[in-house]
C-alpha cells in the first residue's frame, strides 16, 4: 500500500513535470489576431474572454471600435469590466441586444481555457516576450 | 477474454459516462434532438437504433466510414441528418452513441471479432486492425470506438489523432508504461480514462495498444511476421518481404476512410520524426482551426461549439499567404465584406490617396506606405498623432521596434497582415546602382 502511494506520487510529479515542459505557445493554434482577455476573469472564476478579431473585422472597420469607442490598440490595455459593459462602454456599445446579442450569453465570450494569459494570438510580441504563465490553473489546461 | 461481455460492459460504460463528461458532446441527447426522427422508427430505410443486425453491416465497414456517411449523408440521409449546425465532433458523438446503443441490445450481432478472421489474402479492413497479436487488440478497438474515438479520431482539444504517425511517435517513444499511465490518469485536456472513469485499467491498456498498433506499421509488420512464422502454415523465410507490401496496401486502404471527415484531413505536424518532410512546418491544413480545436477555446465551455469556425467565413474571401490567410484589403475593395464604418450605421470612410515612401537602409526595397488602403479601415485620428506624428522625418522606425508592437507593429503582426509578408511594405525597388553599392 505504501509502495503504491509512493509510486502514484512519483507518477503524479513526473506527469506534472512532463506537462509543464511539453506545453509551449505553439500548441495554441487560435486564429491570427484573436485576443485573449484575462485581466479579471480567472480571479473571478470565469473563463478568460476570447475576442475573435477576424469575426469583428468582417462586420466593422477598425475605426468603429478603436477610434469611436476608444478601445486602445493593446491587449489588456483597456480596463474593461462587466459593469462598464452593462453601462454601454467597450463591448457593451453593441452587445446589448441592439446591434449584437446581449451580455447574458456569458459563455460566448468567456470561452477560453482557464489560465490562458492575456495576449494577441500569433502576435510578433509573443515571439520575443512569451505571455506570462502564472495562474496555477494553467497546469491543467496546458499540455 | 469474452468479447461479448467486454463489448457489453464497454457499451454500458460508454452510455453511462458520456453525459457527465462535460468535455464531450452528449451523443444521446443530440441523437434525441436530431436523429431520432428517422433512426428511432426506421423511417426512409434508416437503420433503427437497437437493431443490432442492421448496424452490424455498417460497423463492419469501420467507424470512419460511419462517421463519413453521417457527415456527408448517404442514401436518403442528408449530410449531418439535415442539421447543418452540428459540429463534426457532435455528429461523431451521435454515431458513437447509436453504435453503442445498438450493441447493448444486440445479442447475436456483435461486430465480428477481428481475431476470428484469418489474416487472409484479401486483407479485409479489420484484419489490418487486428493482426491476431492478442485478443485484446480487437477488444482495444472496441474500447477505442466507445470511449476514445470522439476526440482521437478528429483531434479535438489537441488530442493526437489515430493513425497520425508523427503525432504519436514522440509519445510512443516514451514507452508503453508511460502511455498507459497517461491514458489512465489523464493528461492535458484529456480526463482520466478519457472521461470514462468506470473503464477497467486493462481495457484502457487495450485501447492504447490498439491506438499504437495503428501508428507503428513497422512494429506491426514485425509482429505480423512473428505471427506468420509461428502459424502452422508457416511461410518461407521471405515472410518479411511479403509482409511489408501488405502493410502498405492496408494503410493505403485506410487512407481514404481516415481522410473522410473534414476534421481528420489535417496532416501530421511532423513533430517527433527527425526525418519527416518539413519537420517544423505546421502545414496548410492546420490553418484556421475551428474553435473546438484551436487550443485557446475551452472545449468544456458551452459557448465554444456555438461559435462560428473561421474557415466558414474565409472560404468565400480571397486568400493570402499569412495571418488569417485572408486578403482583407482585397475582400473589402471587391465588396465581398461590407464592414460598418460607424458602430450603428454603415457610414462611409473618407479615403485619402497619398503614398509615403520611406527609404530604408540595407538592400531591402524601400517602403511605400499607402494612405488609401489604411483610410479604408481607419480614420486620421486612429493613428495620428498618437502612433505617428504627421510630419515627414518625425517618426523613427525599425523592424525591431515593429516586432515589439511599435509604429506599424501596433497592428501589423497582430491583426493586420503580419511582418512575414515583407514585400507588401518593402515594395519599391531601389535602383540597381544603389543596391550594388550596398548603401
Amino acid at each position: 500500500m505504501k509502495n503504491r502511494c509512493k509510486a502514484l506520487l512519483t507518477a503524479a510529479i513526473a506527469l506534472l513535470i512532463v506537462v509543464s515542459f511539453v506545453y509551449d505557445a505553439r500548441d495554441a493554434r487560435a486564429e491570427y489576431g484573436d485576443v485573449v482577455l484575462n485581466n479579471y476573469s480567472d480571479a473571478a472564476g470565469m473563463r478568460p474572454v476570447v475576442f475573435p478579431h477576424w469575426f469583428h473585422r468582417v462586420r466593422f472597420r477598425c475605426k468603429a471600435c478603436h477610434t469611436d469607442l476608444g478601445i486602445k490598440f493593446k491587449a489588456g490595455g483597456n480596463d474593461i469590466n462587466m459593469v462598464k459593459i452593462i453601462d454601454g462602454q467597450f463591448c457593451g456599445a453593441c452587445h446589448n441586444s441592439t446591434v449584437a446579442w446581449s451580455v447574458e450569453n456569458c459563455e460566448l465570450c468567456h470561452s477560453g481555457k482557464p489560465g490562458t494569459p492575456t495576449q494577441v494570438h500569433h502576435s510578433t510580441v509573443n515571439l520575443v516576450n512569451p505571455p506570462a504563465s502564472s495562474a496555477p490553473a494553467q497546469a491543467r489546461s496546458r499540455r | 477474454m469474452n468479447v461479448r461481455t467486454l463489448l457489453g460492459s464497454a457499451a454500458l460504460l460508454f452510455t453511462a459516462t458520456l453525459a457527465p463528461a462535460a468535455e464531450l458532446p452528449d451523443g444521446k441527447a443530440l441523437y434525441g434532438t436530431y436523429c431520432a426522427g428517422c433512426h428511432a422508427s426506421g423511417a426512409a430505410g434508416a437503420p433503427k437504433v437497437g437493431d443490432a443486425a442492421a448496424w452490424e453491416k455498417r460497423t463492419k465497414k469501420g467507424i470512419q466510414t460511419l462517421y463519413a456517411s453521417a457527415l456527408k449523408g448517404t442514401g436518403t440521409m442528408p449530410a449531418r441528418g439535415g442539421a447543418g449546425s452540428l459540429s463534426d465532433a457532435q455528429v461523431m458523438a451521435i454515431v458513437n452513441y447509436m453504435v453503442g446503443a445498438s450493441h447493448t441490445s444486440g445479442s447475436a450481432a456483435q461486430p465480428a471479432p477481428a481475431e476470428a478472421r484469418a489474416p487472409a489474402k484479401a486483407v479485409p479492413v479489420e484484419a489490418r486492425v487486428a493482426p491476431a497479436r492478442t485478443p485484446d487488440t480487437g477488444a482495444g478497438k472496441t474500447v477505442y470506438q466507445m470511449s476514445c474515438a470522439a476526440c482521437h479520431t478528429s483531434g479535438v482539444a489537441g488530442a493526437p489523432k489515430l493513425g497520425d504517425t508523427s503525432a504519436w511517435a514522440s509519445r510512443v517513444a516514451q514507452g508503453m508504461p508511460a502511455l498507459y499511465a497517461r491514458a489512465i490518469k489523464g493528461t492535458g485536456a484529456m480526463p482520466p480514462k478519457g472521461g470514462n472513469a468506470g473503464l477497467p485499467d486493462t481495457e484502457v491498456r487495450a485501447a492504447v495498444d490498439f491506438i499504437v498498433s495503428q501508428v507503428r506499421p513497422a512494429a506491426a509488420a514485425a509482429e505480423r511476421t512473428v505471427v506468420a512464422a509461428a502459424a502452422p502454415a508457416a511461410r518461407s523465410s521471405d515472410a518479411p518481404a511479403a509482409e511489408q507490401p501488405r502493410v502498405t496496401i492496408a494503410r493505403a486502404l485506410e487512407a481514404p476512410a481516415a481522410a473522410a471527415p473534414a476534421l481528420a484531413a489535417r496532416p501530421p505536424s511532423g513533430a517527433g520524426d527527425p526525418n519527416a518532410f518539413n519537420r517544423l512546418w505546421s502545414g496548410s491544413a492546420q490553418r484556421n482551426p475551428p474553435p473546438l480545436e484551436d487550443g485557446i477555446h475551452d472545449p468544456a465551455s458551452a459557448g465554444t461549439s456555438a461559435l462560428q469556425p473561421p474557415a466558414a467565413s474565409f472560404d468565400k474571401l480571397p486568400r493570402a499567404m499569412a495571418g488569417n490567410y485572408v486578403n482583407w484589403v482585397g475582400a473589402l475593395s471587391a465588396r465581398q465584406i461590407q464592414p460598418r464604418w460607424e458602430v450603428k450605421a454603415p457610414g462611409d470612410p473618407t479615403v485619402m490617396d497619398m503614398n509615403i515612401v520611406r527609404e530604408v537602409k540595407g538592400t531591402m526595397p524601400d517602403v511605400v506606405f499607402p494612405h488609401k488602403q489604411h483610410t479604408e479601415w481607419l480614420d486620421c485620428a486612429s493613428c495620428h498623432p498618437a502612433i505617428f506624428v504627421p510630419q515627414k522625418g518625425a517618426n523613427r522606425m525599425s523592424m525591431a521596434s515593429i516586432v515589439m508592437g511599435q509604429g506599424c507593429g501596433t497592428c501589423h503582426g497582430k491583426v493586420a497582415f503580419p511582418i512575414s509578408d515583407c514585400r507588401l511594405c518593402h515594395s519599391r525597388s531601389k535602383d540597381a546602382a544603389r543596391t550594388a553599392s550596398g548603401r
